[in-house]
């Protein structure tokens, strides 16, 4: 009993830091979901479901949340391929891969105020690099406008995410493949495999734990991608970038609008809490399988 | 396998002692500085005879709250005479980047921790704050007579005047004066004109008009292609009321200008996605001839092309001799008082200080912009060019008469949208459907 | 190496490298230079942009604030966070099940949602615009991932040892102190790492929670840049630069740990 009463002195802490500073905000956010208070005046009034209504049926939200798919879509194949394929490269042991290794790794410790801005020199329509590019190859006209183009804008902010997470991605993959015995993927060449074969029926199952573990990841993160979107775009052109949390953003700060913001908010919860569950399911069945 | 050795354990402990020897260091130094800056008021208020009254009044600290960082030594300096004059007031500044301003002053002023004074912003966010409450009332202020009646206005609402604007900017495209010298071009005063001054701009292998479509442009160039376009100078309201549509035709006719601006290639290419920083680079390497921001971007060109000779120019977008306005002016850094302020009176104190003429003259000599207070000399180019434009017929900026942040959003991405290969009517029609549920909620 | 792999890998490290050359190139040029060849070899070479960005910005204030926020927060999280993970390892059953069910619940919540309560929150507690402010809203923010990672970490020192030196008459903190902490010292380094890089580039949190320009952390720092020098792109640049650099430093000299901590991060995480 002793025991049990010292280890409620190891939580606590903790504990209390977490329900006053975290769990605390949280709640009130929910609370004002069902108000219209607009963040600034003294009083306000408890207006029940009405911004839920209004947000869900709010065209910017609906754009929103549209984008955000778009972005998660692009940036979860986009990187796993990409971190997938880079690893496969780099799993061996020669010497030149751990410096590539590092090099690969590196823009994950950039900040992504750091990153949005690089990116946004080069995709820069009059100074940037990319327009460097095409003009050194002849192809001035043809260079779209990445960040301009609203077909085109939301991808071009995926690449940077992709540019900046898939070193990350592939260290996991890494230590996925060298987990895997050798001798089974000898044993399989042996039998006659080829290699496409070995990678089909030895290491891609063997790989499959950390392939949900970054596709899970990457979802998760894609969606609340902000700082990114925040420094390149703010939304734009036309709210073609705007996702869920700059969204949310806008309507707290721009809009004073803070009882619909935290309306939002709650919804973008309920869809995390949805995808983080999900998440949790498919690793607990591939520990199984494994 | 992991291999467990203490090696990592080690340096990551050395990393946290550096880490934490760096972080006390600075605890030393940053809390020595506190000290400092608390104490000084005390002995200088008791030696002080200034009073006219020999009863010593009370010590009292002012938070001035503001965006403008690029302004902190103008302010200082002044802030510096206004201690002088009243030595048992010291004012505090603390300023944030606009972007953030939205975020953190607000929520400051509203908890009464921050901002005796403060500015803000015109449109949305004075509306917001002045919902809230937070403005004292300063319809008895007597110095309000110093600044120019006409450009305050927008601090007024429902008659009390609830902040005082300090700035005045003309949002007008800037040209460079030598080139159009140099291709024998004047300003145009109808649309004919405008077009074919940008084509022959164009034909003389120079970019017509810098256009920052990413992120300042739409919300700058709207004001002067719409003001002789409007039905009435209120129509912003009357849309936010229902009363009028996006989808007239005055608001599509000014999306189908900007468009045809765009589509004729007078814009850089990409404008959509150019920024504030590119746009105004085309401009200062004279590449462009013409860069839609307004003056107060005149002081900062100049500062990185010494060269430069510019002035200002608005696009006509109707025939000649129908225009009713010559250009556009806002008054912006609106500066109220916080009814949160446990010191209304030393405030109003301070708020009478900026609107000596000497004290804003000084002001925008320091610093570039133009002011509303009255009576004020200009020393620079650039503050007389702006004030070339004092006597021009001007009308307040039309998208700070938009109130709701969102349809101010709205209706600056109908302008993206054009940009972005939609057709007016489609464009429009989406900007209204967004202010339609603004009004419906 | 076949053909194939090695271009593969000189492409992917071209595009890694091309944007970070061309931005530390820039820090080098005159701004006239940088526009007459924004992508051309500096010529020549100059300092000024990176001098006067340390003349005008006050850039060892913003580095000590970053260093104090970051130091103080993962220490923070890591002492907290390692003593949950030994409790919910310790307590096991239903208890152990609870706690831990108490914290994974946080790592659902996005920051952006609560932005406006924690700001209002901090204010009453008179928080707002104080590096302890920061280190203890970060730290809380922080905490249900710490505690993932490390629970996960403590699960894996065997149960055994624990009790053995549980029947010896050890207490409860010499078992945490002397045993748990030594035996995942690794993997607290790599937590260390991982958080160390999460909170030095936060930016929405000190956005909010600071104010005055003394106190700003360094990616705040660079959004400011963005503001004051606004056509000045090297100027812009170069900021870009001087900030990362701390961090790029220590990469280069414990990437091992960094390279751990982020990718047990995202397994964790």
């Amino acid at each position: 009993m002793r025991k049990r009463l010292t280890l409620w002195v190891f939580v606590l802490p903790g504990l209390l830091l977490y329900a006053v500073l975290f769990v605390y905000p949280a709640l009130a956010g929910l609370f004002y979901s069902f108000t219209d208070w607009d963040g600034l005046s003294p009083s306000f009034q408890i207006t029940g479901w009405k911004n839920y209504d209004t947000v869900l049926h709010s065209l910017v939200f609906q754009k929103a949340l549209w984008n955000n798919l778009k972005f998660m879509a692009a940036v979860v194949f986009g990187q796993t391929l990409l971190s997938l394929v880079l690893a496969l490269l780099l799993s061996g042991n020669r010497r030149i891969y751990v410096p590539l290794r590092a090099l690969f790794f590196f823009p994950a410790i950039l900040s992504t105020v750091s990153v949005g801005l690089i990116w946004s020199f080069v995709y820069d329509p009059g100074i940037g690099l990319l327009q460097g590019l095409f003009n050194l190859l002849g192809a001035e006209g043809l260079a779209p406008s990445w960040v301009g183009d609203r077909r085109i804008a939301i991808y071009s902010i995926a690449a940077v995410q992709v540019w900046a997470h898939t070193g990350q991605m592939m260290i996991v993959f890494i230590a996925g493949l060298q987990g895997i015995p050798a001798e089974l993927k000898d044993a399989a060449a042996i039998d006659g495999g080829g290699r496409w074969r070995i990678f089909r029926s030895v290491t891609w199952p063997l790989l499959a734990p950390s392939a949900t573990i970054v596709i899970a990841y990457t979802t998760i993160q894609s969606f609340k991608a902000f700082d990114l979107i925040f420094t390149m775009t703010d939304g734009g052109p036309n709210n073609a970038t705007e996702i869920i949390t700059t969204y949310i953003y806008h309507l707290a700060f721009s809009s004073y609008s803070f009882g619909e913001a935290s309306a939002g908010s709650a919804l973008f919860l309920v869809l995390l809490a949805a995808l983080t569950w999900l998440q949790f399911k498919a690793l607990r069945a591939d520990r199984i399988s494994y | 396998m992991r291999t467990y050795s203490y090696r990592p354990a080690l340096r990551a402990a050395a990393l946290a002692v550096l880490l934490l020897t760096a972080a006390c260091s600075n605890n030393a130094a940053s809390s020595a500085q506190n000290k400092e800056s608390a104490a000084p008021s005390a002995p200088v208020a008791a030696e002080s005879t200034q009073s006219t009254e020999n009863v010593k009044p009370e010590e009292v600290t002012l938070s001035f709250l503001h965006w403008r960082g690029e302004d902190v030594p103008a302010f200082t300096d002044i802030i510096g005479k206004f201690q002088t004059e009243y030595p048992h007031i010291k004012v505090e500044m603390q300023t944030l980047p606009s972007d953030q301003y939205q975020t953190a002053a607000l929520a400051k002023i509203a908890g009464g921790d921050a901002g005796d004074v403060f500015a803000s912003f015109p449109g949305a966010q004075f509306e917001a704050v002045a919902k809230a409450g937070l403005y004292t009332d300063l319809s008895a202020e007597p110095y309000a007579a110093n600044f120019n009646e006409a450009l305050i206005e927008a601090g007024v609402k429902e008659g009390k005047r609830l902040a005082i604007p300090y700035q005045l900017v003309y949002n007008d495209p800037i040209y460079n004066v030598k080139l159009f010298d140099k291709l024998g071009l004047t300003p145009p005063d109808d649309w004919e004109g405008f077009l074919a001054l940008c084509a022959k701009l164009k034909e003389n292998g120079l970019i017509p008009i810098a256009f920052a479509g990413a992120d300042i442009g739409p919300g700058q160039f709207m004001n002067t292609m719409v003001m002789n376009n409007l039905p009435s100078d209120d129509a912003f309201t009357k849309v936010e009321s229902g009363e009028a549509k996006l989808t007239d035709e005055w608001w599509v006719k000014t999306l189908s200008q900007i468009k045809e601006l765009n589509d004729k290639g007078y814009f850089q290419p990409n404008a959509l996605g150019t920024k504030d920083a590119a746009a105004g680079a085309l401009f200062i390497q004279e590449k462009a001839a013409i860069l839609a921001s307004g003056s107060y971007q005149l002081a900062q060109n100049k500062a990185q092309n010494p060269e430069l000779e510019q002035k200002l120019l608005a696009p006509i977008t109707v025939e000649a001799g129908q225009a009713k306005y010559e250009g556009i002016h806002t008054s912006t850094f609106l500066l109220g008082i916080s009814t949160k302020s446990k010191h209304p009176e030393e405030a109003k104190t301070f708020l009478e200080f900026l609107s000596r003429p000497e004290i804003a003259g000084q002001y925008a000599n320091a610093t570039g912009q133009n002011v509303t207070v009255k009576g004020v000399e200009y020393t620079t180019p650039e503050l007389q060019t702006a004030t070339e434009w004092a006597g021009k017929k001007t009308l307040f900026q039309p998208r700070f008469t938009i109130t709701n942040g969102e349809n101010q959003k709205a209706v600056t991405n109908s302008i993206q949208a054009v940009l972005g290969g939609a057709s007016p009517e489609e464009a429009a029609k989406e900007a209204q459907a967004v202010v339609d549920q603004q009004i419906a909620k | 190496m076949t053909f194939l792999r090695r271009s593969v890998l000189l492409l992917y490290s071209a595009l890694i490298v091309a944007p970070l050359y061309f931005v530390v190139v820039t820090v080098f040029k005159s701004s006239p230079d940088f526009y007459a060849h924004p992508l051309g070899w500096p010529l020549p070479p100059t300092w000024t942009n990176l001098l006067r960005l340390f003349r005008e910005q006050p850039l060892w204030q913003y580095f000590r604030n970053s260093v104090q926020v970051t130091a103080g927060t993962v220490l923070l999280v890591l002492l907290l966070g390692s003593m949950i993970a030994y409790a919910i390892v310790r307590f096991r059953g239903r208890t152990a099940g609870l706690l831990f069910m108490i914290f994974a619940a946080g790592l659902m919540v996005p920051s952006q949602v609560n932005m406006l309560t924690l700001y209002d929150l901090a204010r009453k507690l008179n928080l707002s615009d104080r590096p302890l402010g920061l280190i203890l809203f970060s730290s809380a923010l922080l905490l249900p991932l710490a505690v993932f990672m490390l629970s996960g970490f403590m699960k894996l020192i065997s149960r055994e040892l624990l009790e053995a030196g549980s029947l010896d008459g050890c207490g409860e903190w010499s078992l945490y102190w002397r045993i748990a902490v030594p035996l995942v010292a690794p993997s607290l380094a790599s937590t260390a790492a991982f958080l160390l890089v999460v909170v030095w580039n936060d930016l929405l949190l000190p956005m909010l929670l600071l104010g005055s320009k003394s106190r700003l952390t360094l990616p705040l720092a660079i959004l400011q840049f963005r503001g004051e020098y606004v056509t000045d792109y090297p100027m812009l640049l170069t900021g870009v630069v001087v900030t990362s650099l701390p961090l790029v430093v220590m990469f280069l000299f414990l990437q091992r740990y960094f390279i751990a901590g982020l990718s047990e991060g995202a397994l964790k995480g």
